[in-house]
């Protein structure tokens, strides 16, 4: 009776805990929202002194970033894990997730260090920019840091595929690619799903790392396809200038609002991930 | 030169072999295989005929779910020679041996997706576009499934029981049209029920190819199959006529299995 209590007091908080994230940042931003209106979603400009508080350029720097992320770190992933699973032997392959889990435990200031001192210089030399500093420099490094869990979330989930599915496969004659695509991914999608989606989170959470490389410019890309300029994200945004903000001002409740925004932009990606 | 070929291979010289059939479907010639440095199989040689059942019996981890896997090479690394229809197993595209020879597994895998694309999970990819439900309808009839799933084949395959599943396997292994067939105790997780359709199935089946079929449960032996191999061990003890190894095994081995379901050959 007390175990079952507690399970049931356990999962209850789980839940509160859950919801009292965007109940709070509803409230924290409620100021904002009747000061500047739901138009500030799309409002360009960003000057907290003239209470100017457009969230577009930090919202599209955020969805840019993102989508450079994973448009590179889900197929590096996926791949490095059929290798690493698939096709290394078996020490080979414990190598390469020990290596993975390394790079997945080191803090991400470091990563934000790393991009100052090698990636920004490479991009300002190879692309010709001013200081390197860019959506491509922020969509780079988030690449890098989700990669990890990627690939052992489909290291996982490739390793869960049983013996008897495989020797099912195989006993049909199926080629190895065959096997792979047929047999193996189907079985192993939704453990990938997730570590993509867990990846995801990485990606739209961070903020030492994406703040020392993106630039901080508050400004849409022009054309909206130049990955090449600096520019600002949600994270960024609340990391740069929450201890600037006065408690209890509009400026804070607009970083509170922008909080709501990368908390329903979470939450909308994992729903459309999961359909 | 390959060495492989030019061992002896004929009934005759196989040791304790009743079993003579002019063209043997499967000869199997000194077949060893060691795992980690420890023998798995020593030098086991047989043949079987074009059709019929052989039961391969023997005790927990004497070596039948191995030799089957060297059989369809699922295992590879054996040494000796393996000739299906009398052509050597290692000079066979291993794929398309691997689609002549069907392996049903003691515990079903059905794939994720419906009971149709299951049964032709096998076939080329032009082949499974193309395929008529008349193709789909015999297998599933050859199988005993057809009555049971006539009207949901486009459900999930994992909403069958395991015995149907079961049987949905072997579908999958008969759409091939395999020449030969390998069955590693399919009936040992089944109810009665479901191991009296296998059983029925399967037995019709031997009409027209040849099954090797491993189990533990000697009743079962003796009811289905023709002949019977003993392996212990590892090593080849007896084949002989089913009616033969049961009522006049000639091996002490023999006669100590049957009689006591164990087996000392050290």
């Amino acid at each position: 009776m007390l175990l079952k209590f507690s399970l049931y007091a356990c999962a209850l908080l789980v839940l509160v805990s859950a919801l009292s994230v965007p109940v709070f940042l509803l409230h924290a931003s409620m100021p904002f929202w009747q000061a500047a209106g739901i138009s500030s979603i799309w409002g360009r400009e960003w000057y907290p002194y003239e209470h100017l508080y457009g969230l577009l350029p930090a919202i599209t720097g955020t969805l840019w970033s993102i989508f450079i992320a994973l448009l590179i770190a889900i197929p590096c992933g996926i791949c490095a894990a059929i290798t690493a699973s698939e096709l290394l032997p078996r020490h080979l392959a414990e190598k390469a997730r020990i290596g993975m889990e390394v790079l997945a435990g080191i803090p991400s200031i470091v990563y934000g260090l790393i991009g100052l001192w090698v990636l920004l210089p490479f991009l300002q030399a190879v692309f010709d920019m001013l200081t390197g500093h860019s959506l491509l420099a922020a969509g780079l490094m988030l690449s890098l840091m989700i990669l990890p869990t990627i690939m052992l979330m489909s290291m996982d989930a490739l390793q869960q595929v049983t013996r008897e599915q495989r020797e099912a496969g195989q006993s049909l004659g199926l080629d190895w690619s065959t096997q792979l695509t047929r047999v193996l991914m189907p079985q192993a999608w939704p453990g990938m799903r997730s570590g993509i989606l867990l990846a995801l989170g990485r990606a739209l959470g961070e903020t030492m790392a994406v703040m020392l490389v993106v630039g901080s410019l508050d400004r849409l890309p022009q054309p909206f396809y130049n990955i090449l300029q600096p520019a600002q994200t949600l994270t960024s945004r609340i990391g740069r200038e929450i201890g600037e903000a006065a408690f209890g001002s509009i400026h804070f409740s607009a970083l509170m609002a922008a909080g709501l925004m990368l908390a329903m932009m979470g939450l909308t990606i994992s729903l459309l991930g999961k359909r | 030169m390959n060495l492989n070929r030019s061992l002896p291979c004929t009934p005759m010289e196989s040791g304790a072999n009743k079993i003579v059939s002019a063209q043997p479907s499967l000869c199997l010639c000194n077949v060893s295989l060691q795992l980690d440095g420890h023998a798995i199989l020593g030098e086991i040689s047989l043949h079987m005929p074009q059709t019929g059942i052989t039961a391969l019996i023997g005790p927990s981890g004497a070596g039948k779910s191995t030799l089957l896997r060297c059989i369809n090479r699922l295992h590879d690394g054996w040494q000796g020679s393996i000739e299906l229809g009398g052509q050597s197993v290692r000079e066979t595209d291993v794929d398309s041996l691997r689609r002549q020879i069907g392996l049903i597994a003691q515990k079903p895998a059905v794939f994720p997706c419906s009971i149709r694309d299951n049964v032709i999970f096998g076939l080329p990819n032009q082949q499974r576009k193309s395929v008529s439900d008349e193709s789909i309808r015999q297998v599933l009839e050859q199988a005993a499934l057809w009555r049971e799933v006539e009207t949901r084949l486009n459900d999930d395959a994992d909403t069958l029981s395991v015995g149907q599943q079961q049987r949905l396997c072997l579908a999958r292994a008969l759409m091939l049209e395999p020449s030969f067939l390998l069955l590693d105790e399919p009936t040992s997780a089944l109810d009665p029920r479901s191991r009296d359709m296998i059983e029925h199935s399967l037995q019709s089946i031997a009409s027209q190819i040849p099954l090797l079929w491993v189990t533990h449960d000697l009743e079962q032996a003796k009811r289905i199959s023709e002949r019977v191999i003993f392996i212990c061990d590892g090593r080849l003890i007896e084949q002989a006529d089913a009616s033969d190894f049961f009522s006049r095994p000639e091996r002490m081995e023999s006669r100590e299995f049957l009689r006591w379901n164990v087996c000392d050959c050290d």
